[in-house]
């Protein structure tokens, strides 16, 4: 997953697009649509969905575990604890989605600030900026969770926290790469001869530019943040039980594969509905947001 | 160009520097330690553990241990393993090649299967076949690792016994086909993930191509299509690939940790893994060693490399 | 550690159904009632003449440390008991039975003088390392001297760090002093494997000897090669002076991840389950697999919910006391658990010679749990939690991350305490934090730990109960519960200097009572792994007394 985000590297000079091609060619792209519509559901089911149901999603009843779906009032079957698994799924949700969302929002933006910083400015800033990225980089994704997670008491925020930290960079190198090539272009030349302010031109000229590949690399981190979470649970820093995000059902349920899989189909299908949607809408941004497509 | 090249190996050697001071400080300040594991092996008490940490120099103040390490790194002495107090690069080395074996594998089924998957998408935007990729990549995105290998051996082994439940190769066999029949498995699942993103980039490379000036241009000179897609295009396309590939090399020896326990696999993840969660230091900071360098590599020829196809990056 | 830790469950004491099907399931051992655990029976099938076919052994750990004196972990010891060889080793009953040794000294057969003070040893004639060099009394002497070097790294000195003076009489005989009278040192014995001084002494530095990745060893299997992260092979050694070998080649094959390794013994990759085995949830369905016998062993550790006694809160015995009472412990080990392990009063094996089985059985009743918590002070602050002086029913219960199953008894227990207002937060932590300076210097407020107490097969538990060995209190042990009671460092004092067995039991019996009563540890049951063998692998004897499963894989062989 980690080369995902980098897949709006391609040097890509786009004009301010035009709002209304924009989402005529969105709504033209039929599994952005779809990804669109089924991210508002998840979010609808897991922000409404536990008042539905008519259990706690903690309520524990040992004696009526591992009841299968579809046969009971536990619509989606109980868990090894005897537990409410639609309850315990939606519920989840509010924690996957939010560490998705959350840890997106913090990446993009620090990404975005460091890249656009170290890419106007060239020389000394933009080196040391990007030196230290690189340093970053170096570390490998498990070493940095784990390094972090070690000094952390795990919550959703830390966690999400967490998640934002380690996955910045590319962002920051793909904004970077962009801007580099893009304040050489006769319209930033204009811009500084009229005398507009840095802060100007990188908000004004530049970034509307670079808009395009931050979108992309935005709902790839959603979904790589959504998986990576499931990630550190698995190797022990996750949210803490009773508390359930997807990625944890989805491990606790490994060893129930064959004997109850229902506990482990549910929550994958959430991941990979998710996962698929974001990335969808991410497609969809891509292309609604690159003009040259009308030549076509 | 030759002094930017200097200029940039000259900071690099100071990052490297940076990292592993870094590297060591976090290590060792993080809670746990090497000695922890044995806390509960019975008839372990607190002063063999002091004792053990003494003889190991652990109850040293930082700096020292990190001055210790980075002087013999200097000299070549990258440490012995806590584990199996073997010397580190032996240990890294044990670990690579099995790793690289199945990275090889799943990469050529990716870069083939990939590309070609993308070229067509992209020739063919919108129709079933894209649509039918696009959908496969994003599932085969989202699915862990862990279920695909799991339910990949529980139909394959378990129920039709076509193929091993992993391992590398059979104890005692080491021919071959024996290798082979136990690389097919893990090489395919490992592939899935990366003919997904391979089909993506490849697919987005070649979009951006085929709207350009020179395929346009092509076009009007009434080449035929065929040579222009691949003649031209391809070509092209393939630039952003090369540069995707340099960046995927230290992606390539770290090895694929969930692929590697599902299959019983020796590989760098799996050895990585173990090493932190052990806190066996002197293993976890040469594989750390080992990465940065390969990713510092990997950046500097990525940014070579855009310098190369885009004259108005300057190099500074 | 991480066995014990990771550990899935197990049972003890089948009941008869149980006991029915695995008689039928294979015949491969036989319920002898409690003092004998499991012994093999007598099969229809006989060894082989000469060493034929080889086992795969999966484990979820992999074993690294080849020098057996060095810091290892359990799944080591399964290599060394089939590579090196002790003076004695501990048999299935818990008595000892002699290895390198011709018998266990004891002040009967005059091997201990009658003050406790001086041993002597008496060794086999026809016993030859792996090199053919013959085997002498000062491999004995080098390796108990090698322990105690101070430059060592030696894993465990306890015991060995009495003995004085050690003469060689002659290649068979060897004589020392102990500084006092220690009566667990034969249990130390038994696990202390004994290192060839022909090798060891050329060697510089004995830390980082080739030896170390070359072990040379007295065992029934020599050495073949290790690939790490992946096998260790070993093959017969024809030359071994005991039982067998009848198998020509054992691997130790490392599978990470249990479903894995349970789906490895399912296909036959793998002949036989080490540690961890098998996980509990698996236990039916492996013993319907054809041509697979799963059956479960019992271990020395004990599941208990260990108590900072350190805190405020956990000072007063009643709430230790209340907590117990509220604890469902019929539901967490016939749901959560399978009903495969025994539920337990002790914090001693039932096996042992010392356990003592008339102590107060638990009993789960929430009522009785509120009623002594209010009878103590300990009442509603308002919010349904009670709090006395300020002190609120609060804590953290920490265990490894990511053993599904523990956490499992984590949440349930959760629920149990709640109704009786006490709140339970959990906080679960990788093993190398968990187990680190959280654990040994008791910055934990309450723990899931499965300990094993005794020192094998010897009940003496002063690392973890007696108040010298508080480490947080610069104490030398492990006693982390901060577990501080007279009565018990008296008993504890005393069973370790007596020899007399029976006289031993006594006191330890007194001891149980005395942890009965004050609870540090509430006692939750004993476990027993889930284990696979294949079908015709015959000759597995069940240990409660070693800490892991291929303890006498010299006597294995396939009969066909």
């Amino acid at each position: 997953m980690a080369q995902v985000a980098a897949a709006a590297i391609e040097p890509v000079v786009l004009p301010p697009p035009t709002r209304h091609r924009a989402l005529r060619r969105f709504l033209r792209h039929r599994l952005a649509v779809f990804g669109l519509v089924t991210i508002v559901l998840l979010v609808l089911l897991s922000a409404f969905g536990p008042y539905l149901v008519p259990y706690d999603q903690l309520f524990i009843d040992i004696r009526n575990r591992f009841a299968p779906p579809f046969v009971s009032a536990h619509i989606f079957g109980t868990d090894p604890l005897g537990r409410d698994h639609a309850a315990r799924l939606f519920n989840a949700g509010r924690i996957s989605l939010t560490v998705g969302f959350l840890a997106m929002m913090i990446s993009i933006v620090i990404g975005t600030v460091v890249g656009a910083v170290a890419g106007f400015y060239g020389r000394w800033v933009g080196a040391v900026l990007m030196r230290i990225v690189d340093a970053i980089l170096c570390f490998p994704s498990v070493f940095l969770l784990l390094a972090l997670a070690a000094f952390i008491k795990p919550n959703v925020l830390t966690i999400t926290l967490i998640i934002a930290a380690t996955s910045w960079m590319e962002v920051a190198r793909v904004v970077q790469n962009q801007i580099r090539s893009l304040r050489e272009r006769d319209f930033t030349v204009a811009a500084e001869m009229i005398g507009a302010s840095d802060t100007a031109i990188i908000f004004r000229e530049l970034l509307p530019n670079v808009i395009g590949p931050i979108v992309v690399a935005a709902t790839l981190t959603v979904a790589r943040a959504i998986l990576m979470e499931s990630y550190i649970s698995f190797l022990g820093y996750g949210i803490q039980p009773p508390m359930a995000s997807w990625g944890n059902m989805l491990n606790n349920a490994q060893q129930y594969l064959t004997s109850a899989p229902w506990l482990a189909i549910f929550p994958g299908v959430m991941i990979t509905l998710a996962v698929a949607s974001f990335n969808f809408v991410g497609d969809g941004l891509r292309d609604a947001l690159d003009d040259r497509l009308d030549a076509q | 160009m030759g002094r930017y090249l200097l200029g940039r190996l000259g900071q690099n050697l100071v990052l490297l520097w940076l990292v592993s001071m870094i590297g060591f400080g976090v290590l060792y300040l993080a809670p746990g330690g090497p000695l922890s594991q044995f806390a509960l092996v019975p008839g372990m008490s607190q002063e063999d553990i002091a004792r053990i940490a003494a003889q190991m120099g652990l109850d040293r103040p930082l700096p020292v241990q990190y001055w210790e390490w980075f002087t013999r790194l200097l000299t070549g002495d990258w440490g012995r393993s806590y584990r199996d107090s073997q010397p580190v690069l032996h240990v890294i080395g044990s670990h690579l090649w099995a790793t690289l074996e199945l990275m090889i594998a799943a990469i050529l089924i990716a870069v083939l299967l990939g590309g070609w998957i993308g070229v067509m998408g992209a020739i063919r935007r919108y129709s079933f076949f894209d649509y039918l990729a696009t959908i496969g990549a994003m599932v085969a995105l989202s699915i862990p690792t862990f279920w695909f290998g799991l339910v990949t051996i529980y139909i394959f082994s378990v129920k039709l016994g076509w193929l091993p439940p992993g391992n590398r190769y059979t104890v005692g066999d080491g021919s071959f086909w024996n290798y082979l029949h136990h690389l097919i498995a893990p090489a395919l699942v490992l592939a899935l993930v990366e003919v997904a993103i391979w089909s993506r980039y490849m697919r987005a490379a070649m979009l951006d191509v085929i709207n350009q000036d020179f395929v346009r241009t092509a076009r009007a000179k009434g080449l035929p299509e065929r040579q222009i897609l691949f003649r031209h295009a391809l070509r092209n396309a393939l630039i952003p690939m090369i540069t995707l590939a340099g960046l995927q090399m230290p992606t390539l020896l770290g090895g694929a940790l969930v692929t590697e326990t599902v299959f019983t696999w020796p590989g760098m993840g799996r050895l990585f893994l173990d090493s932190l969660g052990y806190r066996d230091y002197p293993v976890v900071m040469g594989i750390l060693m080992f990465t940065a360098v390969m990713v510092l590599l990997g950046n500097l020829l990525a940014d070579l490399l855009c310098a190369v196809a885009d004259p108005r990056i300057r190099l500074d | 550690m991480d066995d014990t830790m990771s550990k899935q469950g197990s049972l003890m004491r089948p009941n008869r159904r149980r006991l029915m099907a695995m008689g039928l399931s294979g015949g491969a051992a036989v319920w002898m009632g409690p003092k004998l655990g499991w012994v093999g029976t007598a099969e229809a099938a006989t060894p082989p003449e000469k060493p034929t076919g080889q086992a795969v052994i999966g484990m979820s750990q992999e074993p690294t440390v080849f020098n057996p004196l060095m810091l290892h972990i359990e799944v080591d010891e399964g290599v060394y008991f089939n590579l090196f060889s002790p003076l004695w080793r501990p048999g299935p009953d818990g008595n000892l039975i002699p290895d390198l040794a011709t018998e266990i000294p004891s002040v009967a057969n005059g091997g201990i003088s009658e003050d406790g003070l001086t041993w002597t040893i008496r060794l086999r004639d026809n016993v030859k390392w792996h090199d053919g060099t013959p085997f002498s009394a000062e491999d004995v002497k080098y390796t108990i001297e090698l322990i105690n070097n101070p430059d060592f790294r030696a894993g465990r000195r306890a015991g060995h760090e009495l003995v004085r003076d050690i003469q060689v009489v002659s290649p068979t005989e060897l004589t020392w002093k102990m500084a006092e009278p220690y009566a667990p040192y034969p249990a130390i014995l038994s696990w202390t494997f004994i290192v060839p001084k022909h090798i060891l002494e050329k060697e510089a530095d004995p830390n980082t000897a080739a030896f170390n990745n070359a072990p040379i060893g007295t065992g029934a299997f020599k050495w073949v090669e290790r690939v790490p992260g992946d096998h260790i092979t070993l093959e017969a050694h024809q030359d071994f002076h005991g039982d067998g070998p009848y198998l020509e080649r054992i691997i130790f094959k490392y599978i990470p991840d249990m479903t894995v390794l349970y789906t490895q013994f399912q296909t036959g990759a793998v002949d036989y389950t080490g540690i961890q085995g098998i996980t509990p949830d698996k236990y039916e369905e492996g013993k319907a697999l054809e041509g697979r016998v799963v059956q479960t062993v019992p271990q020395p550790f004990i599941e208990n919910i260990a108590f900072n006694t350190g805190l405020p809160v956990f000072q007063d015995r009643a709430v230790r006391e209340a907590l117990l009472y509220g604890m469902d412990k019929q539901s967490i080990i016939e749901a959560i658990y399978y009903g495969l392990p025994t539920p337990t009063e002790s914090f001693l094996p039932s096996q042992s010679w010392a356990y003592n089985p008339d102590l107060p059985q638990h009993e789960y009743n929430p009522e009785k749990a509120r009623q002594i918590l209010e009878e103590a002070g300990w009442v509603d602050s308002g919010d349904g939690i009670r709090a006395k002086d300020g002190v609120r029913l609060e804590f953290t219960n920490s265990t490894t991350a990511g053993n599904t199953t523990r956490e499992q008894a984590q949440q349930f227990l959760q629920q149990n305490w709640l109704e009786i207002g006490a709140k339970m937060n959990i906080s679960n932590l990788p093993p190398a934090v968990m187990w680190g300076e959280y654990w040994m210097m008791s910055k934990f407020e309450t723990a899931m730990v499965g300990i094993g107490f005794g020192i094998g097969p010897d009940p003496d538990a002063t690392d973890f109960l007696h108040s010298k060995s508080i480490g947080a209190k610069g104490g030398a042990g492990q006693n982390t519960t901060q577990f501080s009671n007279p009565e018990a460092d008296k008993l504890l004092e005393e069973g370790a200097a007596v020899t007399d067995q029976e006289q031993r039991a006594e006191i330890y019996k007194k001891l149980q009572e005395v942890t009965r009563r004050e609870l540090p540890y509430l006692p939750i049951f004993q476990y027993a792994m889930v284990q696979g063998i294949k079908a015709g692998l015959e000759n597995f004897k069940p240990n409660f007394a070693v800490q892991e499963n291929c303890w006498n894989a010299n006597e294995w062989y396939f009969s066909s």
